[in-house]
């Protein structure tokens, strides 16, 4: 695929998942928000602040920064959630991956929707440990906390290399690279997706449409 | 949860509107999105269709050869109809007499509407028969899936279209005069500003390559380690090879795209099969979807035996009519093309390449005539041919003859029969030279196992060249069959294959970044794949399992740099060409002495006459190994021959190489400069000749460097330049394979042997290419010519566009430049072009520009009739 892909490995409590996970993405969106944008007659445009905002988690000894955004805070806490109600309740040993994938919309013609294209995407995988006592518990609690520590440099360390972002777009373009949705701020579009290890096998429906489109390609 | 805020908040005043003050803030500009092409979703499917569309010529032809498939289909299936319901036969063969007359003394012609059923009579025949019903609806079905797939294609590559026009900019109408290669560049430039491929700054030929030939390199590595259940040992037919078009869309069906296949999409094989762990349960998985294709197979199998009969009929009957020798004539097998594929190489790099070699090809196939089935096809032929004689005569005698029954009938088959049997008596005036032939043909396709050599005069050998390079009408009768024996072929071969093919899948996919999953072969890593056998001894860390066969790899790599001379390989891979290149040097200094006085003569002759030199290159080198080898198969065993032969070949390179050296530099300079920057390009050029040693032939050929002819001239000498490298590379694998025990008394018998060995030899050389090419130069002169000037006015018109704003002052500035010597006259002639092209008619075109497509056109095809007049003379 045309789009650069990134893997992280976590494995930690049931109760500290969403936490975790949450500290992971919010530091990825942080890098990839931009405040709003703001149109000018010339074809320029200026760009509006962005707040950011320290976190401190409760089950893990860690705190990371965050766009100071609620709706956007709100949106991630609700995936993340699903997230964690999938992964307890597939009774499996509980593995599973989340991913957070940047993508720009192309317009195509009539015949075809929208194109979805990614450019980047972000799996995180999760193994879910249980433990059997409290002083466990306090090791894993600092443990995770250093581990998420070293997650998030890496994340900075990729961030930071100059590779491929979509262009900054005209005012009519702007709803194809940003998710111009949210009030105060503007992140490059995205899409949480999860996966429980159970049914990574892909689904009926995507194989279907596979067929389809690989009859039609042939 | 602790939550609590830093200083950095946002600044609340700008929540609903501009900021304020919106001047003194950072005002952006965008950047904006200017084209569509960057960041492509699916570049393989993306390059593919450019290529598609290079090689269609255009969408205007594209689209019109489409809906002729679309009509045809449907003329097929309707025509089949019409005649097996709707004609009364009875009427047609007059057993039936027609009683629509009112006289019935009188003799009525009938006429072909008489023959056929009222309408409604028709309608209703076809509604009683299921059989017909059932055909037509799945022929309508398919045909709904070909309009389909058509719309699609249609909107597809009108993108592609204007991919072409806006950000290639090449014009559809310009599109055929560019070669791939150009085509190639052009992307490689723009990917600078569009990034279509997101991993990477810039892309380089390979990755373009990887990502069109992707499954064709696994299947041609498949092949090279005889991976797939194609060869046969049948108890009475010997070895069989069976390798049809349904086998192949089947054998892809399973690996790369159908339902469940090993491959996740385009572009990456599914991760499980990565891994080694569970190769046992993934060979089961896969053996049991074989056996679900093969039964699929086999329930179709009627279906796709009509189809196949049908289209068969169809297609190939007003052939035959029209000509009947075209069965006798061969193609080369669809195994053949994918064994002397190179890997990474695009069709119609093989198909030219093919092409060329088939005149060579047909006459080695024809060099084998039964004894027998001569004697019994001269007698079969004199009684058809004396019945045939008598019967004509009559016919001409009177001609109500024809009008007794079966009369045409047995004039028709005794014609037929007659050209049968005459297709099986040589012709007595032929001169034969298997070995000679087949060192020509290996020239152009490059690969020959290694028992042929030597044997080329045996039936062993003509049989298994003969399954490269089949008959048509056993290339039919197979595409026939096909449909039935394929089924088998899954269930019975392929399905115990499915262990091994994981682990080929496995062992020889490798992730590159910005191509993604590819065969490793397809890599040319010296280092991972070479065969010792093959030059990358001591380089290459490969086991018995990752050596590709036959020198693949070798031959791939050499291939590949020289097409692509822009290309930048590997460190491995640059060191085994420049090594393979100073090899080639020290041989040829080493046989200098005595081809010095060649050298001579020729580049006398090319003074006088400007005679290509490419050309009598090949005459040279291809008339110089076999008359040597002759000795050497007179089974003396001394290698003597085989050093001068060696050395012979690396001279001939040699002599090429200025040409190649000022290819490989003006690659690189239109690499950073815009691809017409001839100016610069001609320096350059003019700079190697100035310093190499045959600084005429290369100036010389620097005047029709330009635009599209001299992408095409390129091309032309680097297939020359590879047909030389491959027979060069052969030779130096038969050496190491023969005297790899007796290595020191080869390197002491070089010094002295080659130098008594050449000059007898050149002395042969020099009178024979002479006398055997001017005068066809001459006789072949207009049909080339039609050639050059098609190119030069397809060069002409390409050039208004561009050339009008910039021409003159360019120009001047170019010629400038050139030194005043003795080939002012063609600066003027070139300059007469440049600036004044509309007055330019194709007679006032310097000669040069003519020449240069003229003799490589010519190369081809004359080789063989060259050597053959080079040995009836001696």
């Amino acid at each position: 695929m045309n789009c650069r892909s990134e893997v992280l490995e976590v494995s930690l409590e049931s109760r500290q998942v969403d936490e975790a996970m949450l500290a992971l993405l919010h530091t990825i969106l942080l890098h990839r928000s931009t405040g709003k944008f703001h149109y000018k007659k010339e074809g320029t445009y200026s760009i509006g602040t962005v707040g950011s905002q320290d976190t401190d988690c409760d089950y893990i000894d860690f705190s990371f920064v965050r766009v100071s955004s609620e709706e956007l805070d709100r949106a991630m806490r609700k995936s993340v959630g699903e997230f964690k109600d999938a992964l307890c309740n597939s009774g499996s040993d509980g593995v599973g991956q989340i991913s957070l994938e940047f993508y720009q919309k192309k317009k195509s013609r009539w015949p075809f929707s929208d194109e979805c294209i990614p450019w980047e995407v972000w799996s995180i995988k999760v193994n879910v440990v249980s433990l059997a006592n409290e002083q466990e518990r306090q090791i894993c609690r600092e443990k995770v906390g250093e581990k998420l520590g070293e997650k998030v440099i890496n994340i900075v360390e990729v961030i930071n290399r100059h590779e491929y972002l979509p262009k900054m777009p005209t005012q009519s373009e702007v709803d194809n690279v940003f998710d111009t949705s949210l009030k105060d701020v503007q992140p490059y579009l995205y899409k949480i997706t999860y996966q429980i290890t159970d049914s990574l096998g892909t689904s009926v429906s995507t194989t279907m449409r596979r067929l389809i489109k690989d009859t039609l390609a042939l | 949860m602790a939550h609590f805020d830093t200083e950095y908040q946002r600044l609340e005043v700008s929540y609903n509107d501009s900021p304020p003050g919106g001047d003194d803030m950072l005002v952006h500009v965008p950047e904006g999105v200017k084209s569509q092409w960057h960041h492509i979703e699916n570049l393989d499917l993306f390059f593919q269709r450019v290529y598609n569309l290079h090689q269609k010529n255009g969408f205007t032809c594209m689209l019109l050869g489409e809906i002729f498939e679309l009509v045809q289909l449907i003329f097929v299936v309707a025509f089949t109809v019409f005649l097996t319901n709707c004609v009364d036969y009875d009427i047609l063969f007059a057993n039936k007499f027609v009683n629509h007359t009112h006289n019935e003394h009188e003799t009525v012609k009938v006429t072909l509407p008489d023959a056929f059923l009222p309408a409604n009579v028709c309608s209703a025949r076809i509604r009683d028969n299921a059989f017909v019903i059932f055909i037509m609806i799945i022929a309508g079905v398919f045909w709904l899936h070909r309009l389909i797939k058509f719309i699609y294609n249609i909107c597809c590559y009108w993108e592609i279209r204007s991919f072409y026009i806006n950000a290639l900019r090449i014009p559809m109408a310009d599109l055929p005069y560019y070669t791939w290669q150009e085509v190639q560049t052009r992307i490689i430039e723009i990917q600078k500003e569009h990034q279509m491929c997101i991993h990477k700054k810039e892309l380089s030929e390979l990755d373009i390559y990887h990502r069109i030939l992707r499954f064709k390199n696994y299947m041609v590595a498949m092949v090279n380690k005889s991976l797939l259940p194609i060869r046969y040992h049948h108890p009475l037919l010997g070895n069989v090879v069976f390798y049809t078009r349904g086998l192949k869309y089947n054998f892809e069906l399973i690996f790369f795209w159908g339902p469940g296949s090993l491959f996740e999409n385009e572009w990456s094989l599914k991760p499980e099969y990565k891994r080694g762990g569970n190769r046992l349960e993934l060979a089961g998985k896969l053996s049991t979807r074989i056996l679900w294709i093969g039964v699929a197979n086999l329930l179709l199998c009627p279906i796709i035996l009509i189809w196949q009969i049908l289209y068969a009929f169809f297609s190939y009957t007003e052939v035959i009519k029209r000509e009947p020798g075209s069965l006798g004539a061969r193609c080369w097998s669809l195994y053949g093309r994918c064994y002397l594929r190179h890997f990474n190489e695009l069709d119609h790099e093989l198909m030219s390449r093919l092409s060329k070699g088939y005149k060579a090809s047909s006459k080695y196939m024809n060099c084998f005539m039964s004894p027998l089935l001569t004697v019994v096809a001269k007698n079969v032929a004199f009684f058809a041919g004396s019945i045939l004689a008598v019967l004509i005569s009559l016919t001409i005698y009177d001609e109500d003859v024809l009008a007794v029954e079966h009369v045409l009938t047995t004039i028709t088959l005794l014609g037929v029969c007659v050209t049968i049997c005459r297709s099986f008596i040589p012709d007595k005036h032929m001169v034969f030279c298997p070995e000679q032939l087949l060192k020509v043909i290996l020239a152009h396709i490059h690969y020959m196992p290694d028992h042929w050599q030597g044997n080329a005069h045996r039936y062993e050998t003509r049989d298994e060249f003969s399954q490269l390079f089949q008959y048509k009408a056993v290339f039919i009768l197979e595409e026939l069959l096909s449909p039935v024996i394929t089924p088998f072929i899954l269930i019975f071969c392929l399905r115990h294959k499915a262990l091994e093919i994981i682990d080929f899948f496995r062992n020889f996919t490798v992730e590159v970044v910005g191509a993604g999953d590819t065969c490793s072969f397809a890599q040319m890593d010296v280092r991972q794949h070479g065969h010792p056998a093959w030059m990358s001894a001591g380089k290459t860390e490969a086991s018995i399992y990752q050596q590709a066969e036959d020198g693949k790899t070798e031959l791939s790599l050499m291939h590949f740099a020289i097409t692509n001379p822009r290309w930048q390989p590997p460190r491995e891979s640059t060191h085994f060409i420049s090594q393979l290149k100073g090899k080639v040097q020290r041989e040829a200094t080493s046989g200098q002495q005595g081809a010095l006085l060649e050298n001579h003569l020729f580049t006398s002759i090319q003074s006088i006459q400007s005679e290509s030199e490419p050309h009598s290159l090949i005459a040279n080198l291809l008339v110089g190994p076999p008359s040597i080898g002759s000795f050497q198969f007179g089974r003396e065993g001394h290698t003597a021959p085989h050093i001068s032969s060696a050395s012979d070949v690396a001279s001939a390179l040699c002599s090429l190489s200025p040409l190649s050296t000022s290819q490989h530099l003006r690659g690189s300079y239109t690499s950073t400069h815009p691809p017409r920057s001839d100016g610069r390009g001609l320096t350059a050029a003019r700079g190697i000749a100035g310093s190499g040693t045959d600084a005429r032939t290369a100036s010389s050929g620097s005047s029709a460097w330009e635009g599209q002819l001299s992408s095409m001239v390129l091309s032309e000498y680097a297939s020359t330049e590879m047909s030389i490298h491959a027979l060069y590379m052969h030779e130096l694998h038969k050496q190491h394979s023969q005297t790899e025990p007796a290595r020191h008394t080869w390197h002491r018998q070089e010094s002295d042997d080659s130098s008594e060995s050449v000059p007898e030899e050149s002395e042969v050389l020099i009178g024979l290419p002479r006398s055997s090419t001017f005068p066809s130069a001459s006789a072949r002169q207009h049909p080339y010519q039609d050639q050059a000037s098609l190119h030069s006015s397809g060069h002409r018109r390409h050039g208004g566009t561009t050339d009008a704003v910039s021409g003159g002052p360019r120009a001047a500035h170019r010629f400038s430049r050139l030194p005043m010597g003795g080939w002012a006259e063609e600066v003027r002639a070139g300059r007469h072009h440049e600036t004044v092209p509309e007055e330019g008619t194709e007679e006032e075109l310097p000669p040069q520009i003519h020449k240069e497509p003229q003799i490589m056109m010519k190369l081809g095809v004359d080789i063989p009739k060259n050597i053959l007049v080079c040995l009836s003379c001696g």
